[in-house]
């Protein structure tokens, strides 16, 4: 197993972690299902995911991250039959006063960009994933399928917080040489919260269950 | 969070490799990068934290061009600095064309903190209480200040004796601007008032509860530390000190029969007698890569400490003391937690007790009357102090939650531990409290005042 393979097969479990064992995530529209060249491709609905304040984190000026994993699933869960990952970097120009928008995906690897000029042709544009290509349409069979969808806003990568760690202990506040000391509550060194909250925001989507009767039909 | 992250990214790629060559539809390309110039840095929402203090951490200043790896950078570092709950960014225009304004964006956190929270009762003690606060940024400079105290009273039995009481207070500068070293420095002070019984054996037994007359050693300590500091690499910090106490001690012969042991285990054996002094130098290599102090699941601890006091430092106490703790943390699947931990300790010379070993400040909770000391009081009828200490141990968490809004997180801790030392080995005890073995079940709780330990075994110790 290639480590490309590995990261994706740890990417499906989680996917698939988050699905029915977790908690109920929100219902978005069910995926609009085509075939094209005999293969499934999916429009996904991605609005109900999105922050409040989205226009506000988009609009700051710096780059922002958006990631998008969709994976098939039987409705019953296990491993998805098939995974797709999307990923959108949106810039707005403070100067412009424009969205520069770059576009990752199987089908542009080295990226794609569009220029939006108002925030609700951006998200327009990022409330629907079209062109999301799930596989083979055959391997669907007679079974039941869902599409989770993982949306990810700013992920921040582990090496990046790794390197912005520094020592965390705080031997102002321990005891003296090693010395521990007891109390009732309080019983080792307390300190403060030292996990950044790095600001990424994580949004989960399961679609409801459909059959391969359904993507012929469309 | 970070973890799926990477995953996400890495099958991103792993995606985009296997592509199949579809045409990408013809776009309007976007610009290429900006090359904007910061002209300004502006800090919003600093009431407590100087700005001054902020903009150390910075990795970019006025007038550069703006790089929006180092303004993520930044960002991260002083969300690590544990003094803000939120760091937001954002580009403003400038003056002029192709100047910005960068706006760091706080929401500061309560850097004030409970690290001890003291209530017992003992036989010889019937109520004792102590508090500690620890203030991480103090006056918005980044200094830890912290301060503690125990207060029992008079002894039970003693109403006209010295209160038993300790104070300490502790300042510590974990990033001394001083010639663009990386440097760090504290100091510390400590005055304590203590007794320590002087029982032939560890229960005091002979006064069946009523320990007004039993021997004891009488003693109170005054004294501070003063720590100079390098950290030679991120996780590391390498300190030297000087320890300096004045110390008094009296021994006070029981009533009747019952003669103050000369058991060189005892602590009423390990203090001279009058007024005498503690000079010590001290030396602490600290290494801690743990990726959190309330649930690590990654990372080491490893901790060496050195005290080494002398009469040739002006001091009456001639001896060494070797303390060495390491601890490994490791994630288990469902975000289980395992740390494993370990200590060896020596002492050598004439080293007065509280220098040594108290084994039960070690373990969980000890079968017998010790029971831990409190800012180095001791409470208990067992005054038993020992040169030599190992200690193995592992402790499963299991997290509970980890968005509350008071308790932020929560978790539960399963641990045993094995303790050995001399003092348990010779203490002529039952064969059931020779066993050096504890184990604790405990709920643990991160709070915005600190953090909170509701320990089964601290709740047995009280009564075993």
């Amino acid at each position: 197993m290639t480590p490309a393979h590995a990261a994706g097969s740890l990417a499906a479990l989680l996917l698939v972690a988050a699905g029915p064992a977790g908690r109920d995530p929100p219902r978005p529209p069910p995926p609009v299902l085509a075939t094209a060249d005999g293969r499934l491709v999916a429009t996904v609905e991605l609005g109900s995911a999105f922050p409040s304040d989205l226009q506000k984190r988009l609009s700051n000026g710096l780059t922002n991250v958006i990631a998008i994993y969709v994976a098939l699933v039987a409705e019953r869960g296990g491993t998805p039959a098939a995974l797709y990952g999307r990923e959108i970097d949106v810039l707005y120009d403070v100067w412009e006063e424009r969205y520069d928008v770059k576009v990752k995906d199987p089908a542009s690897p080295a990226g794609r960009s569009q220029v939006f000029a108002s925030f609700e042709a951006l998200r327009a544009f990022l409330a629907r994933a079209g062109g999301v290509e799930l596989g083979p349409v055959e391997q669907l069979g007679a079974g039941r399928w869902v599409t989770q969808t993982r949306l990810e806003l700013n992920p921040v990568s582990h090496e990046l917080l790794e390197r912005t760690r520094e020592f965390i202990a705080n031997p102002g506040a321990g005891g003296r040489g090693g010395t521990p000391s007891r109390s009732v509550l309080g019983a080792f060194a307390s300190y403060l919260l030292r996990s950044a909250d790095a600001g990424a925001d994580v949004h989960e989507l399961r679609s409801r269950p459909f059959t391969a009767r359904e993507v012929a039909a469309r | 969070m970070s973890i799926p992250a990477l995953a996400a990214l890495a099958i991103a790629l792993a995606t985009a490799a296997d592509a199949r060559g579809a045409a990408a539809p013809a776009e309007p390309e976007a610009p290429v990068a900006r090359r904007y110039v910061v002209e300004q840095i502006r800090f919003d929402g600093l009431t407590r934290t100087r700005p001054s203090e902020v903009r150390r951490h910075l990795s970019l200043a006025e007038g550069e061009l703006l790089d929006e790896g180092a303004v993520l950078f930044s960002r991260l570092r002083l969300l690590q600095l544990g003094w803000f709950s939120r760091v937001e960014t954002r580009l403003e225009r400038g003056s002029a064309r192709g100047l910005v304004v960068l706006v760091f964006d706080f929401t500061e956190r309560n850097t004030l903190v409970v690290s001890d929270l003291v209530l017992g009762s003992t036989g010889p003690q019937p109520v004792y209480g102590g508090l500690g606060l620890s203030q991480g940024n103090f006056m918005g400079l980044g200094l830890a200040l912290s301060g503690a105290f125990v207060y029992g009273g008079a002894p039970a039995d003693q109403p006209l004796a010295p209160a038993r009481f300790a104070l300490r207070g502790a300042f510590f500068d974990p990033d001394l601007a001083l010639a663009r070293l990386p440097l760090v420095f504290g100091v510390s002070a400590l005055a304590l008032h203590g007794e320590e019984l002087a029982c032939a054996d560890p229960e005091c037994s002979a006064f069946r509860g009523h320990y007004g007359s039993a021997p004891r050693l009488r003693y109170d300590r005054m004294g501070g530390e003063l720590t100079f500091g390098i950290r030679p690499g991120p996780f590391e910090r390498l300190l030297a000190g000087y320890r300096l106490e004045r110390v008094g001690a009296e021994r006070i012969e029981g009533a009747g029969a019952a003669a103050l042991s000369t058991d060189p285990h005892l602590a009423a054996a390990q203090l001279r007698v009058g007024r005498t002094w503690l000079s010590a130098l001290t030396g602490t290599y600290d290494r801690d890569t743990r990726n959190d102090v309330f649930f690590p699941t990654d990372g080491t601890r490893l901790a060496v400490n050195v005290v080494l006091g002398s009469q040739a430092l002006g001091g009456d106490y001639e001896y060494s003391r070797y303390l060495l703790q390491l601890e490994s943390d490791h994630e288990l699947p469902g975000g289980h937690g395992l740390r494993l931990s370990g200590a060896l300790g020596a002492v050598q010379g004439d080293a007065p007790f509280f220098e040594r070993f108290y084994p039960a400040d070690f373990a969980y909770f000890s079968l017998g009357p010790a029971i831990g000391r409190a800012l180095e009081l001791n409470f208990s009828t067992d005054s038993r102090y020992d040169s030599y200490l190992a200690l193995l141990g592992a402790e499963w968490g299991v997290p509970l939650w980890s968005s509350g809004a008071f308790f932020h997180r929560g978790y539960l801790a399963l641990g045993a531990r094995w303790l050995h030392t001399a003092a348990t080995a010779r203490a002529g005890r039952t064969p059931a409290s020779r066993t050096p073995f504890s184990g604790d079940l405990a709920l643990r709780l991160d709070t915005p005042v600190g953090t909170f330990n509701l320990s089964l075994g601290y709740a047995l110790d009280n009564f075993l």
